[in-house]
């Protein structure tokens, strides 16, 4: 169920004045960053289950220009079936309805993706790219118009970009009445907003933009494309939770978080759980309010899966690819 | 597989979401204390000493409470037999060349990266600190510290020409002392030539791990022996005659005593050992409490730390330091993901007796102040006025001519000098080393003018007219060689901390100097233009025999500086010295004197723990470039301040 920011009571201005006065140290951000990945560490059983917790926060992507049907269709049954039914199995867990928390594609795949869920007999809801993904640098009308057909097409979730000119030149009320409409666009769909932290400048801007998404409506909050230079790092999560905290604490209103980009190993989706742990506690690692988008991570998790339950290590064909 | 296990399956973690145990393994310590049969001495002279008949005290995990081993502790004569072997060692050590040292102390370095996991599980099995801190922290910055030092002995016959180590150095360790803190102050001492007798508190089983390391290098046993005892026997280590200078790092109380004890000896002192942190609105405050959580919860330092918050953000800051605290986590240290070990119920005990305290504690009372009346006859806030008892001394020269009477100062003086020299103080020490250079040259050339009656001042003194022409010369000269800003120490570095890093020479605040008899113009010269320079305000107490030139320069110096900056104050120098080392509110005395003079100043100034910096009645060679100017007045001049500015966003 989409939940309602703010959208009552508080001016634009009002917003605005939140965001005055941030700054951002950056070489204590990094330190931080630096810290948290040796600060905490899962090993054997407690390994495992935080393994197979990723894998329900994972959006099972694909983004690609060669995409076709038969591709989102095995992605759509990587979803259903993310970790070999033997290997549950031995750990006890083939009962709890493992699944990715949803499938991302771009807009021209929505209608795959939902096809193909159906006949896979689920409800694994469709994410879908939009507002001239991944650039942005698109008339407004068309941006717009691209939410509504993927609305229509089937699509429950909307990752929109934001428009990043907008935000380099300090246009702060442009930019959250730009993902207003967007929040109008979406209806009664997930908007998930893309900051592009990669290419905003500076972490105090991206702390700006994440305030601004959140306060314009957003439900989730989400790192990056996965195609630019810089996608998900640690110091830019560290700036975008403290700004959902913030938020919550200003609001009350739990807003989700999504890295994006780049992360590929099992290790780091460890280090990522971690991270919401430390900064937003435990109430925010479930999938309403974290998600990992991400391609080639889901087989590493399994091949580290398969180690544990085999003492083995596997190779790619020996596990069913996405 | 899974059912056989004890402890919570998968399932069940998968929805509470917990951190589980990382254990790291203690057996590598354990096989160490087997070698040793389970039983510690002391390590003395690269040999182990386990005389019998000591009481013996267990070594226990301070988690589980298991014993690991039993320590001997010493007893006086063990203290002894540790010196002289640290004495006996001196002679060969301090005798090496630089590089031999320096490459001592490398194999040294490596030693300990050789055996950097035995030397941190134990350090971390019998302290309880967590590992994560000891291996990523301590090891890394220890060897690195040795490699540094290392670097120092190399190039110590150039940057310390004529500088001799002490001797036998005694470090004195408290019952919570971390491995670096401990290397921090042996390395220095090693480096220059001297060596180190440690007196660690019983069941502190690292340092004589190191020592062991040390010892088996092979060549030099001797530089380094540590003796385990209790806490009376510091004054046996401190007060031996070989020791030469004591390093002490612990609680204000106990570091006040061993001032009182051994007064005679130099002692260095780090007390208290807590920081300030100051948080202010401009802060990114999640940021600022991360770095208050590590500086207060991470089992790095055994001080506290005080937080000051600009009130405008105090909810803000206590609300994200109470969210970030929840976080923490406590278990054993031997574990890879806990932020501290965990504190026994006496630590316990004593944290809530501190926040009792402080919630009984009234608003403090405001000091009372005698009021003061200026009417004396001192030089001070620039201008001569009567002393407090209305007493003059006359000055006589050798043949008993009477040439003036100077003021007999007294309490109430020193009192009065004091409180001008702080009102002097903020708007001195906020000038630019260049504007207070420029004062300084100012007064040379203002003495310039007087400089036939300064010459025959001190020709009346009984100076040949040479010699009296030399010291005016050189006077004038001392007061001009600061004019060169490079001589101030500011140096600005690279390092690996994303920003670079600025030395600083901070003033000291109010700095109290007793001149020498001899050289009456030249050594108060000398004095004032390094105290001045380094932005500190004054109060002087000439030559007690002839104070006339140095009155002759206060002339000049009430027309060229601010007022109370510089204040001076003649009589008797032994009761002045009384009245300004037992003054709490003069930060820094210099003692140029009798030995007694010395021990007095040392013995007095343990209520607050001024700095001093006493002659021990030893002459002092005022007209030599070496002894009368030098790095040595740079470095008792100021302190060191070292600002690190992040910077980037």
């Amino acid at each position: 169920m989409r939940r309602h920011a703010v959208r009552s009571g508080n001016t634009s201005q009002q917003y605005l004045s939140w965001i005055a006065k941030v700054q951002v140290n950056q070489p204590a951000v990094l330190r931080r960053a630096g810290q948290i990945q040796a600060r905490r560490t899962v090993k054997k059983e407690w390994e495992v289950a935080w393994l197979l917790k990723a894998v329900t926060f994972i959006d099972l992507t694909t983004l690609s220009g060669d995409d076709t049907f038969s591709n989102v269709q095995r992605l759509c049954y990587k979803a259903k079936y993310p970790i070999r039914e033997d290997l549950l199995k031995a750990l006890d867990m083939h009962d709890k309805g493992i699944t990715t928390a949803a499938v991302c594609v771009y807009p021209a795949r929505v209608c795959d993706a939902v096809k193909a869920l159906k006949a896979a007999g689920c409800n694994i809801p469709v994410a879908s790219v939009a507002t001239g993904f991944p650039a942005g640098q698109t008339h407004l009308q068309p941006r717009l118009e691209e939410i509504r057909l993927a609305v229509e097409d089937g699509a429950t979730e909307i990752d929109v970009v934001i428009n990043r000119t907008l935000v380099l030149t300090g246009q702060w009320k442009a930019l959250y009445d730009e993902i207003r409409q967007f929040r109008k666009a979406c209806g009664e769909a997930h908007l998930k907003t893309i900051l592009a932290t990669g290419e905003l400048g500076s972490l105090t801007n991206i702390y700006k933009a994440s305030m601004i998404a959140m306060m314009a409506g957003s439900d989730f909050i989400k790192t990056s494309t996965g195609k630019e230079a810089v996608n998900a790092t640690f110091p830019v999560a560290i700036v975008m939770l403290r700004a959902i905290r913030d938020f919550f604490w200003k609001t009350g209103n739990k807003i989700g978080f999504k890295p994006a980009g780049g992360i590929r190993s099992a290790k780091d989706a460890l280090v990522w759980l971690s991270l919401i742990k430390e900064e937003l506690g435990d109430e925010w690692l479930k999938p309403e309010l974290f998600r990992i988008g991400a391609s080639t991570l889901l087989l590493d998790i399994e091949k580290q899966i398969f180690h544990h339950g085999t003492g083995r290590h596997a190779t790619y064909h020996e596990l069913p690819m996405s | 597989m899974a059912e056989t296990r004890a402890g919570p399956q998968v399932r069940e973690i998968f929805n509470t979401m917990e951190y589980g145990p990382v254990p790291e393994s203690d057996a590598c310590a354990l096989a160490w204390l087997d070698t040793q049969n389970r039983q510690l001495g002391h390590y003395v002279d690269g040999k182990w000493l386990k005389p019998g008949q000591r009481k013996t005290v267990p070594c226990l995990d301070p988690i589980t409470g298991d014993s690991l081993a039993v320590c001997f502790e010493a007893q006086a004569e063990d203290v002894v037999a540790a010196v002289e072997a640290a004495q006996t060692a001196f002679t060969d050590w301090s005798s090496q060349a630089g590089a031999q040292r320096a490459q001592h102390l490398t194999r040294l370095a490596k030693a300990i990266q050789k055996h950097q996991k035995l030397l941190w599980t134990l350090e971390s099995l019998a302290t309880g600190r967590a590992v994560r801190e000891v291996r990523d922290r301590d090891m890394p910055l220890a060897q690195q510290l040795l490699c540094y030092h290392a670097g120092q002995a190399y190039a110590q016959e150039k940057a310390l020409a004529g500088w001799e180590p002490v001797g036998v150095v005694g470090l004195i360790l408290p019952p919570t002392f971390t491995f670096l803190e401990m290397m921090r102050r042996i390395a220095p001492a090693l480096a220059v030539g001297c060596t180190v007798v440690a007196l660690v508190p019983p069941a502190c089983p690292t340092p004589l791990l190191l020592a062991q390391l040390a010892g088996e290098l092979g060549a030099f046993p001797g530089i380094l022996n540590v003796v385990s005892g209790p806490a009376p026997l510091r004054s046996a280590l401190a007060s031996h005659p070989a020791v030469q200078k004591v390093a002490f790092y612990g609680a204000v109380e106990e570091g006040r005593a061993l001032r009182r004890t051994c007064t005679g000896t130099e002692l260095s002192l780090a007390l208290g050992a807590e920081s300030l942190l100051l948080l202010t609105e401009t802060a990114d405050l999640d940021s600022a409490v991360e770095g208050v959580v590590d500086a207060a919860w991470s089992d790095r330092s055994p001080g506290g730390v005080r937080l000051l918050i600009q009130e405008s953000v105090w909810d803000e800051a206590v609300r994200r330091l109470q969210a970030r605290m929840t976080r923490l986590r406590v278990g054993r240290g031997l574990d890879g993901a806990v932020d501290m070990g965990t504190r026994g119920a006496a630590a316990i005990a004593q944290a809530e007796s501190y926040v009792h305290q402080a919630q009984k504690q009234d608003p403090p009372s405001p000091l009372s102040h005698p009021s003061s009346v200026p009417r004396y006859g001192c030089f001070v806030k620039g201008r001569f006025q009567a002393p407090g008892g209305q007493n003059f001394r006359p000055i006589q020269d050798l043949s008993g001519t009477l040439h003036g009477y100077v003021a007999e100062g007294t309490a109430k003086d020193v009192q009065d000098a004091v409180e001008a020299a702080h009102q002097a103080a903020p708007s001195w020490a906020s000038q630019s080393p260049e504007a207070r250079a420029a004062l300084l040259w100012a007064l040379a050339a203002a003495l310039e003018h007087r400089e036939s009656v300064l010459t025959s001042c001190l020709e009346r003194q009984g100076k040949g007219p040479k010699a009296a022409q030399e010291e005016v010369k050189q006077s004038l000269e001392r007061l001009r060689e600061w004019r060169t800003p490079q001589a101030l120490g500011r140096t600005l570095q690279a390092t690996g901390l994303r920003g670079p890093v600025l030395q600083l020479q901070e003033p000291l605040g109010v700095l109290a100097i007793v001149c020498p008899d001899e050289w009456p113009l030249l050594a108060f010269v000398t004095l004032l233009a390094t105290a001045l320079t380094y932005g500190n305000s004054l109060v002087m107490v000439p030559s007690e025999d002839y104070p006339l030139p140095a009155l002759e320069v206060c002339q000049e110096v009430s027309d060229l500086f601010p007022a109370g900056l510089v204040n001076v104050l003649t009589g008797s120098h032994d009761h002045v010295t009384r009245c300004l080392a037992l003054h709490q509110d003069a930060q820094a005395l210099w003692y140029f004197g009798s030995a007694q003079g010395s021990q007095f100043v040392e013995w007095a100034s343990a209520g607050h723990l001024k700095s001093v910096w006493v002659n021990r009645g030893a002459p002092r060679a005022w007209d030599q470039e070496t002894q009368g100017a030098g790095p040595e007045f740079r470095l008792r001049a100021s302190r060191t301040k070292i600002l690190w500015l992040p910077m980037g966003d």
